[in-house]
């Protein structure tokens, strides 16, 4: 029997009426997994096209694959150095087991490195699948309707901007909050104006933050201490990053300390050249975060500082430190809670720009200043939306006087 | 009835007599709560100063520990010696460096614990055995992160070895800077020495990460506020200012020389 | 007598200032990362409404029009200083942290609210009733969020451990979020989100409906 007619039997079932009725959500996205949905719109003035929101949201979930293996590989590789450095040759707990079983610890070998990083992300990718997927389920249910794919990219996306260390039952909270209350209270994918992915680890990042920020949290060997570039260059600007023996190219490969999939802006700079390519993620967001970026880091540079390393921080050192890159491509650029119109995702972008460079500089609390500008900048994509349609309105105006 | 309320022959009565009668009661409320308000305040610094120096209570009445163990004195850093004609119960320190004329004003590298400006006169709290002193009781403040914080050091009669630390007031973030108060970071400080080989440049604060004893140093050393590099840096900035030459450190040495 | 049960209880559940009327939110975020300081505030919101509707009330026949909200702004402002003189008096700790507080209550929408709405056209025991109760609402939101943030932010209840910190050798880990003022915005939104969905006639009107698709 194929699958087809497999779940041509089982719909009935799923139907008003039926005896799972309250399972259609269910049904439906395995439905969907394996065919395209068998309506088609019918109403007047409706654009078709071969691409829809599930095929869109499986490519931008593709699209994170090479920041998502580089970053494994990163994670296993940083371990597997501070192991050797720190004289260790086993590694502890039930991932430790797990990666004893598969592989050895010489950071030089790819899969050694890369299975070390499997075991430490895949379980924390798993839970936001599980336990995000459990909301998303409940409240298409709850709410009569269909599950969203919008969930694939939140998940992967919120997956790999925390660090490899982060307890599983955080992971599970963060999600829970980021699908709760960044998106389903405010009425399901399309009517949400934060970010889910960001609002879940705003969340986790004000709630436990020492297991989201600080030295420890990056390199998964337990009692090994490495600090982000972004806390050396606070320290000591970039003379300290490169005391440190690590150069600009170590931090645009992503051989650095991080969050699993920020690391690499050679990874993140592919898979976001491809969902531009595709016309998923605006250019002119990206084109405005990098303009608001470049703009005020020269703008602090000018000013300069004696006090605050921070000031001197060329732009190019900005764009690889943290998680710029990866805010930029995939999260500044979700069409649901950024600008609408043309001009108003230059702005957008812009402003996520500038705040970034702010935060980073001046608030001594917060160095990590992207998570927080895309949240904020979020806040005001509304409004600079309605000034770019008034200001249309008004042009147009003045063209018609008689 | 409404209608003639609105003359304003009523209105201004109305208003009066309202305004008799509430002024009577607020002032009633505060004159006659002022005693066991001042009392409060007293009895809350007292307490605060008796934790620092890390004597218990233990049930007792806590005036009666204090004026027991306790005697304050008032300290004059610009001359270094001490104040007498400075009644230690008057003396409001942060009144004091606000105004002017009544205050040090710091500037530049001087200002290592980021207060602008502190009173000349502080109030020093002693414990003493006979003649002997055993105990100093220092009050420090200084930046942190999000706010100053404030609070005393009591040191041994050597004025080296730290006997207690604690801060009484600060608004740092809950679970990082504000692990300031944890007991088990303050029980840290006792034993620890200020000194190493310069009397005017202290040596004590923290570090990064945990004290390995054994280690060099480490009687200088305390263990920093995991996630909290910028409340360590500021607890550690303000007790090197206090204790370094800017601060009491000129008039210890006095102390310790039997100058004063 | 069943006047007086209904103006005390109604505002706790059916008609509460904080959950169905969204006010006095200023106060609930700050007072309410420890059980005891919003215990102590409840009590004093509960006493000034009280009692400042029973002053509006007792005088209500007498009040020039054109000044009264200032009358009432007099009565409950001489009425929140008392009260923050006998705290400073008698739990001083806790004055310390409930600081500008208290001292706010005279903003409190609530009060003022009560005072112009109730106090005004009705008798002094059912006005003082109506204060009572209004307090007793507005304390009974402070007090579930108080508890459910000094709960899960440092796991105690009246500063007494129920969940033993990592901090201090035991398996809970705080939430630090929870000690945060925002966070009180949470869990107010979720409590009403809960009581809502209890009480079906507190859901309001929406105010608009986005149209279906033409055909």
């Amino acid at each position: 029997m194929s699958i087809r007619s497999y779940l041509d039997k089982l719909e009935p079932h799923f139907h008003k009426g039926g005896k799972y009725e309250n399972w259609y959500a269910l049904y439906e996205a395995v439905d969907t997994i394996f065919y395209t949905p068998g309506q088609i719109t019918k109403t007047t003035a409706h654009v078709r096209d071969a691409v829809d929101l599930k095929r869109m949201m499986i490519l931008v979930w593709m699209c994170t694959f090479p920041a998502m293996f580089a970053g494994m590989w990163n994670v296993g590789f940083q371990a597997n150095t501070a192991m050797e450095a720190m004289g260790l040759t086993e590694a502890v707990g039930w991932r430790g087991a797990i990666i004893d079983a598969l592989a050895g610890h010489n950071p030089d070998s790819i899969w050694d490195n890369f299975i070390y990083g499997a075991a430490y992300f895949l379980p924390i990718y798993l839970v936001t699948f599980i336990v995000g997927g459990f909301w998303e389920v409940l409240f298409a249910m709850k709410r009569g309707h269909e599950v969203n794919e919008g969930f694939f990219v939140t998940s992967v996306l919120f997956a790999l901007i925390l660090p490899p260390t982060i307890p599983l039952w955080q992971v599970a909270l963060g999600i829970s909050f980021g699908v709760v209350i960044g998106k389903e209270v405010f009425g399901g994918t399309g009517k949400n104006f934060l970010n889910p992915a960001l609002a879940g680890r705003a969340f986790l990042f004000f709630a436990y933050p020492a297991q989201l920020s600080g030295d420890a949290v990056w390199t998964a060997v337990d009692g090994f201490s490495g600090a982000t570039i972004l806390s050396l260059a606070q320290t000591g600007g970039v003379e300290e990053i490169l005391a440190n023996n690590i150069t600009w190219m170590d931090a645009f490969m992503g051989n650095i300390q991080g969050s699993v999939g920020e690391t690499s802006t050679l990874a993140l700079l592919i898979g976001g050249g491809l969902l531009m390519f595709f016309k998923i993620a605006a250019w002119r967001i990206v084109a405005g975060v990098m303009v608001g970026m470049i703009g005020m880091t020269l703008l602090f540079n000018l000013i300069g500082s004696d006090t605050n390393p921070l000031f001197a921080v060329p732009w190019h050192w900005h764009l690889v430190m943290g998680g710029f890159a990866f805010g930029m491509l995939f999260m500044a650029t979700d069409p649901v809670s950024a600008s609408m119109t043309n001009t108003g995702k230059w702005w957008f972008g812009a402003l996520i720009g500038v705040m970034v460079v702010l935060i980073r500089v001046v608030n001594p609390a917060f160095p990590e200043g992207m998570m927080l500008a895309i949240l904020f900048a979020n806040l005001f994509a509304p409004l600079i939306d309605y000034f770019v349609v008034q200001a249309n309105i008004k042009r147009r105006k003045l063209r018609n006087v008689h | 009835m409404s209608t003639n309320n609105d003359t304003i022959s009523k209105t201004l009565i109305v208003t009066i007599s309202l305004c008799v009668v509430c002024a009577v009661l607020v002032s009633a409320a505060a004159v006659g709560l002022k005693p066991m308000q001042e009392a409060n305040k007293a009895l809350d610094m007292k307490s605060n100063i008796l934790a620092a120096a890390q004597i218990e209570i233990q049930g007792q009445d806590i005036n009666q520990v204090f004026d027991n163990q306790i005697t304050a004195r008032v300290l004059d850093l610009e001359t270094n010696t001490w104040a007498d004609d400075v009644d230690p119960l008057k003396l409001d320190e942060r009144k004091a460096a606000k105004d002017p004329a009544a205050a040090i004003t710091l500037s530049g590298d001087a200002d290592q614990a980021g207060i602008k400006r502190h009173s000349r006169y502080k109030t020093l709290y002693m414990v003493k055995d006979g003649d002997k002193l055993q105990k100093l009781i220092l009050p420090i403040h200084g930046k942190g992160l999000w706010s100053t914080l404030y609070g005393f050091m009591a040191l041994e009669g050597d004025l080296n070895t730290i006997v207690g630390l604690g801060f009484y007031e600060h608004a740092e973030t809950p679970g990082l800077g504000g692990e300031v108060d944890n007991p088990s970071w303050k029980a840290l400080w006792p034993g620890k020495e200020v000194y190493a080989d310069n009397p005017l440049d202290p040596a004590i604060g923290l570090i990064k990460g945990k004290v390995e004893q054994g280690t060099a140093n480490a009687e200088h050393k305390i263990d920093g506020l995991a996630g909290a590099t910028l409340t360590s840096n500021g607890v550690t900035n303000l007790v090197q200012f206090w204790l370094g030459e800017n601060g009491y450190a000129p008039f210890l040495a006095k102390l310790r020389s039997g100058e004063v | 007598m069943s006047q007086v049960k209904e103006v005390v209880t109604k505002p706790v559940f059916e008609n509460n200032p904080i959950a169905l009327q969204i006010l006095g939110i200023c106060s609930a975020l700050a007072v309410t990362s420890s059980l005891k300081v919003a215990l102590v505030m409840s009590l004093a919101v509960i006493a000034v409404t009280g009692f400042s509707n029973l002053f509006v009330s007792l005088i209500r026949h007498h009040i020039p029009n054109n000044i009264r909200i200032i009358v009432q702004m007099t009565i409950i402002a001489s009425l929140v200083i008392v009260v923050d003189q006998v705290l400073k008096a008698f739990v001083y700790d806790l004055s310390k942290q409930l600081s500008v507080f208290v001292g706010l209550i005279i903003t409190n929408c609530i009060v003022m609210g009560r005072a112009e709405a109730f106090a005004m056209k009705n008798a002094p025991g059912i006005s003082f009733m109506d204060g009572i109760g209004n307090g007793l609402g507005y304390g009974a939101v402070l007090m579930f969020v108080g508890f459910i943030r000094e709960l899960f932010g440092s796991g105690s209840l009246f500063g007494v451990e129920i969940f033993s910190l990592v901090n201090n050798g035991g398996w809970y880990v705080a939430n630090g979020l929870m000690l945060l003022p925002p966070s009180a915005f949470f869990v107010i939104g979720l409590m009403i989100w809960g009581l809502r969905a209890w009480k079906k006639n507190q859901v309001e009107q929406p105010e608009f409906t986005i149209a279906p698709n033409t055909k």
